[in-house]
């Protein structure tokens, strides 16, 4: 066997569908994991995958698919990988049914697709509403395969610390450390690829896990990688707000059916149906969340006066929700105590998903350091503005066949460091001086408290609504929070499992992070998909039809832009009034 | 008034080699709070009861949505996940404690390796040619589909075993995870390929045999996976296959 | 794959066989004779002759009681080491049942083990006759009689219940309804065989 190995970080579905294409172009895999992989952070993807599998016969298309994509994005993704996702998307919904993911099917025994928002077409594959689960254990067991065959090595339970890179600004390998010893280790590389999902928990309470830190991405960031439309963080319209996180009522309620209302003058207000005829409950997450939003806190017109709606499925059959929807009804009914098949659910947005990460090559997902890879919600590619529903475990997928491959033959196309070891080692001192000084603070500041605060000031300034005095003030208070860093104090100096000296180190990357995202969306003064700024309530093409890149520099992030490819579908106005195509010929006026 | 707090008695351990002891701790209460959230309030302020100043507790978690399995601890006797253990349902003190059949890493940590190990040995995957587009999948009834998405609900968070009376931790029992395991990928059209290795696997040590039928497995199951069907589903096969061995071979 | 190949499987399942095949019919018939005791004294000892006088005796008892017995009781001590019984924390109903199948196992071996002597053995060494009267006399003992009480119950609950593991263990019942139905079914069964192996003891 070759010595090349290529260290994937990350074992969601995007780590391990990419482990499964190297394996299959020949090259052995490092797997490295923070958790067991079947218990990554997909899990939690609920809903479906999109494929325009016409299933119906009502004429859908991979272009169709691709339109309502750019569409949904506000036409901020570029649109040849996105194109290319659409396009490949029924081959990858029949590859995972091959491969034994126990998709809801039809009477005559075909696969059964939902209705999803922004779509006007039914085309997303669904198992229950787990899919994400089911997605992950389906690869998983793939790359057990290969793992059995000794050509995949798992480090699971193992913190990626930093990248080794060399003077060429190429990728050599990655400082890992082994969690349950404290010890530090380098894994020598060929090619690196970057698979960690968003940075939800920046926020603190989001729909994402605590362990969607970001903390991999802005350690590459702070290494030179470039960040990309890190303002675009989508909100997600439903999920009901939990003491440690805020839980996700999928979308796919919506699809089978669910409708939201409010009281108005005493009535039900189905707001949705009411505002947005052509799509209604269907529309996609940022306008349904921008008025909710608006609903609750301009017109205080929340549930008893607080900040909740409802998301009602009681109407429907109950053998149906739980053949369709399973999952989310029993989350409803074990975390709330109600039960969503006779009583309407409470909801109100939470975060949820990253549009922006890191920026990679709209051919390979290489990275602008040499051999450095990102596949998965950690890239920026697919989803411009905002991204439709479903349409995340696609990408997910998606970026495994792009990553693998390309990695692969990058891999075996460059030479080989000069001198290795020395490199490593230097990098391996520097990781091992970051947690010398983690070890050492006994300042007074709390870390859980200044992540309560960092979370607090950016779910009030960089979520829904924007305001550039406000982004102004944030950027500020995270330059602040990120100086109080080195005032921790820490009480645990054990060597075994220091869940704290851990935490402690990703803050400081959640940290720069949430800087990076403020810095992006400070600059664009528009408002497209899910960056909305009242002072600049429309879309602004001339100056903003671009992807914002940010740079690590001495003084914070250094924006810059770059174009988006919009080859394909010329932009047009986006209004979930009416029909997308009813504002084709607008466009042409403009 | 007082203010109202949680009592929290949590058993910890060093690490591996360590021997356990106790700490209690009393935290805030708040509206709709799970252990999960206890847990993060002890982070935040590592004081226990008494005023002594200690480390936060060690656990693990990850989807806190009961999906993923990772927080699976002894709750009050029991064994379950932590994030859907809501305070205001449960008897306080909260009595925590690791999982007694995995190894103990750190506090309420333990090593489950052995579940994914055990997965290899009975080639728990379909064995499809590749990635690469070879078409649709097989039909499958959906009546069947439903039953056997259920058994792919399983997210290993070894219940199951810590309840089963024949399940130690230096045996050789699989237990009822692997044997569902089993059950859904013979099912499966393509899965179907490996079956006989797989019951060959399970009429191994620690295979289907070992199982004693106390059925703790099908009630501590969260995910309410019919595991005591599997167990005699798979009871079936192997008889079946017993006789296909004997007979004709 | 590899997997490690030992036996264990095979006394398994020969375990359970056994504790049918030929076990369990050898309780029926065994309590089923003995249940002419109600019809007296002569019509007992006719029905021990017949067996008495059955040919190659010492071989049927061999192959089809005593080795199967040995087998079954010695692995099922084995079984019973190999669990950990846990019906404090997790006190469900077959958790109960798993646990009250072992202690009647273990009382048996002692049971079993004194009554093969007292009827059996004994009689073939020291050539005791077995017969009614011989019964009616150790019964007379409350604590023979009691004894043996205990012993009957067991017998028929560790039969009976081990028909309902049977089932599972070989695949027949499926489903938690058949399987449920088989309990109650294996349960009524325990209660008949009690009823009759006590009546036959109260005849002595």
């Amino acid at each position: 066997m070759s010595d090349k190995r290529i260290v994937v970080i990350g074992g969601g579905l995007a780590g391990l569908m990419t482990t499964i294409r190297i394996c299959e172009e020949g090259l052995p895999v490092d797997l490295v994991s923070f958790v067991p992989v079947k218990r990554s952070h997909s899990v939690c993807a609920q809903g479906g995958i999109n494929a325009a599998l016409d299933m119906q016969g009502k004429g859908d298309s991979p272009w169709e698919h691709f339109d309502d994509t750019v569409y949904g994005g506000d036409f901020l993704a570029n649109q040849g990988p996105a194109k290319r996702m659409c396009e490949k998307a029924p081959e990858i919904v029949h590859m995972l049914d091959r491969m034994g993911l126990m998709f809801n099917r039809t009477p005559e025994g075909q696969l059964d697709v939902r209705a999803f928002g922004g779509a006007k077409q039914k085309r997303t594959a669904f198992a229950g509403a787990t899919t994400g689960q089911q997605m992950i254990y389906a690869l998983d067991e793939q790359v057990r395969r290969f793992e059995a065959a000794g050509q995949v090595k798992k480090w699971i339970g193992y913190d990626f610390q930093e990248l080794i890179v060399d003077d060429t600004k190429t990728v050599r390998g990655v400082v890992v450390m082994n969690m349950n010893t404290m010890k530090l280790e380098t894994l020598p590389a060929t090619a690196v690829v970057i698979a960690t999902g968003g940075p939800g928990y920046i926020y603190g309470k989001s729909t994402n896990s605590f362990i969607n830190t970001g903390s991999v991405a802005t350690a590459c960031y702070l290494q030179g990688a470039k960040y990309a439309n890190g303002e675009f963080i989508q909100i997600h319209p439903t999920a009901i707000p939990g003491s440690d996180k805020d839980r996700l009522m999928s979308e796919s309620a919506r699809g089978e059916g669910g409708r939201m209302w409010t009281y108005k003058d005493g009535k039900p207000w189905y707001f949705l149906e009411e505002m947005f005829p052509a799509y209604g409950n269907l529309v996609p997450r940022d306008i349904a969340t921008r008025t909710i939003y608006d609903i609750c806190i301009n017109q205080g017109l929340g549930l008893d006066g607080e900040n909740k709606v409802f998301l009602d499925l009681s109407f429907k059959d109950p053998d149906e929700l739980d053949r369709k929807l399973g999952g989310i009804m029993e989350i409803y009914e074990k975390f709330v105590g109600d039960d969503p098949r006779k009583v309407p659910m409470k909801v109100f947005p939470s975060v949820h998903y990253s549009m922006g990460g890191m920026w990679v090559d709209a051919e390979t997902d290489m990275t602008n350091i040499n051999g450095l890879y990102a596949a998965g919600e950690v890239n920026y590619q697919y989803h411009g503005a905002n991204r439709l529903g479903a349409n995340s475990l696609l990408s997910c997928i998606y970026d495994g066949f792009v990553t693998g491959p390309a990695a692969v033959k990058y891999a075996n196309e460059v030479k080989p460091a000069s001198d290795y070891d020395a490199l490593a080692e230097k990098f391996l001192g520097q990781s091992e001086k970051l947690f010398e000084q983690i070890y050492a603070m006994d300042g007074d500041e709390n870390a859980r408290k200044l992540h309560q605060e960092m979370a607090k000031w950016m779910t009030e300034r960089m979520t829904v609504v924007r305001h550039n005095d406000k982004l102004e003030e944030l950027e500020k208070k995270l330059v602040e929070l990120r100086e109080r860093w080195n005032h921790i104090g820490i009480a645990d100096h054990s060597k075994v499992l220091n869940q704290e000296a851990i935490y402690v180190k990703d803050l400081q990357r959640m940290m720069e992070l949430a800087r990076v995202l403020t810095v992006s969306a400070l600059h664009r003064n528009e408002s497209r998909g899910a960056h909305y700024k009242p002072e600049f309530p429309n879309r602004d093409d001339e100056n903003f039809l671009k992807t914002t890149i940010a740079t690590v520099s001495e003084d914070g992030p250094k924006i810059s832009y770059e174009e988006v490819d919009t080859s394909l579908i010329k932009p047009r106005a986006r209004n979930y009034a009416v029909d997308k195509h009813a504002t084709e010929t607008e466009g042409e006026d403009k | 008034m007082a203010e109202k707090t949680v009592r929290l008695k949590i058993k910890r351990q060093l690490n591996a080699d360590s021997s356990p002891f106790w700490e209690e701790f009393e935290i805030p209460y708040g509206p709709s709070m799970n252990v999960i959230s206890c847990l993060v309030a002890i982070q935040e302020n590592p004081v226990t009861r008494s005023g002594k100043k200690t480390t936060a507790v060690a656990w693990e978690c990850s989807c806190l949505e009961e999906v993923c399995g990772a927080c699976t601890m002894i709750i009050n006797g029991k064994v379950r996940q932590a994030c859907s253990a809501l305070v205001d349902n449960i008897d306080q003190p909260i009595v925590l404690e690791p999982m007694t059949k995995f190894p103990v890493v750190r506090d309420l940590v333990v090593d489950r390796q052995r579940m994914f190990d055990n997965l290899k040995k009975v080639q728990a995957w379909v064995p499809v040619d590749g990635s690469f587009d070879m078409g649709p999948g097989p039909k499958l009834k959906e009546s069947e589909r439903a039953v056997h998405y259920e058994l792919s609900k399983c997210m290993t968070c070894g219940c199951c075993l810590e309840v089963c009376p024949q399940f130690e931790k230096d045996n050789d029992f699989m237990g009822a995870q692997i044997i569902s395991q089993v059950r859904l990928f013979n099912f499966h059209p393509t899965g179907a390929a490996l079956k006989e290795d797989r019951l060959h696997s399970v009429m191994g040590k620690g295979g289907v045999a070992e199982c004693g039928n106390a059925q703790n497995c099908v009630e501590a199951c969260p995910k309410e996976i019919p595991l005591t069907t599997s167990i005699a589903e798979v009871g079936r096969q192997v008889t079946l296959q017993v006789m296909k061995d004997w007979f004709l071979k | 794959m590899e997997t490690v190949k030992d036996n264990s499987f095979f006394y398994r399942r020969l375990h359970s066989l056994l504790g049918i095949i030929p076990l369990g019919l050898f309780i029926l018939e065994h309590f089923f004779t003995n249940s002419f005791a109600i019809h007296g004294a002569t019509v007992f000892n006719e029905k021990i002759d017949f067996f008495a006088t059955l040919p190659y005796l010492i071989v049927i008892e061999l192959v089809f009681i005593f080795i199967p017995l040995l087998i079954h009781g010695i692995y099922g001590l084995y079984i019973v080491y190999t669990g950990q019984a846990n019906q404090l924390q997790y006190g469900y109903y077959r958790n109960w049942m798993y646990l009250i199948q072992r202690v009647t196992g273990v009382i048996l071996l002692f049971y079993i083990g004194w009554h093969v002597w007292t009827t059996r053995l004994s009689a073939l060494l020291y050539g005791k006759e077995v017969s009614f009267e011989m019964m009616h006399k150790m019964l007379a003992s409350p604590l023979v009689f009691w004894w043996m009480v205990v012993g009957v119950v067991c017998v028929a609950f560790h039969f009976a219940n081990g028909i309902w593991s049977f089932s599972i263990v070989w695949g027949i019942t499926i489903g938690p309804k058949a399987q449920k139905r088989m309990g109650y079914i294996t349960m009524g069964l325990f209660v008949i065989l009690a009823i009759v192996g006590v009546k036959a003891l109260l005849a002595f």
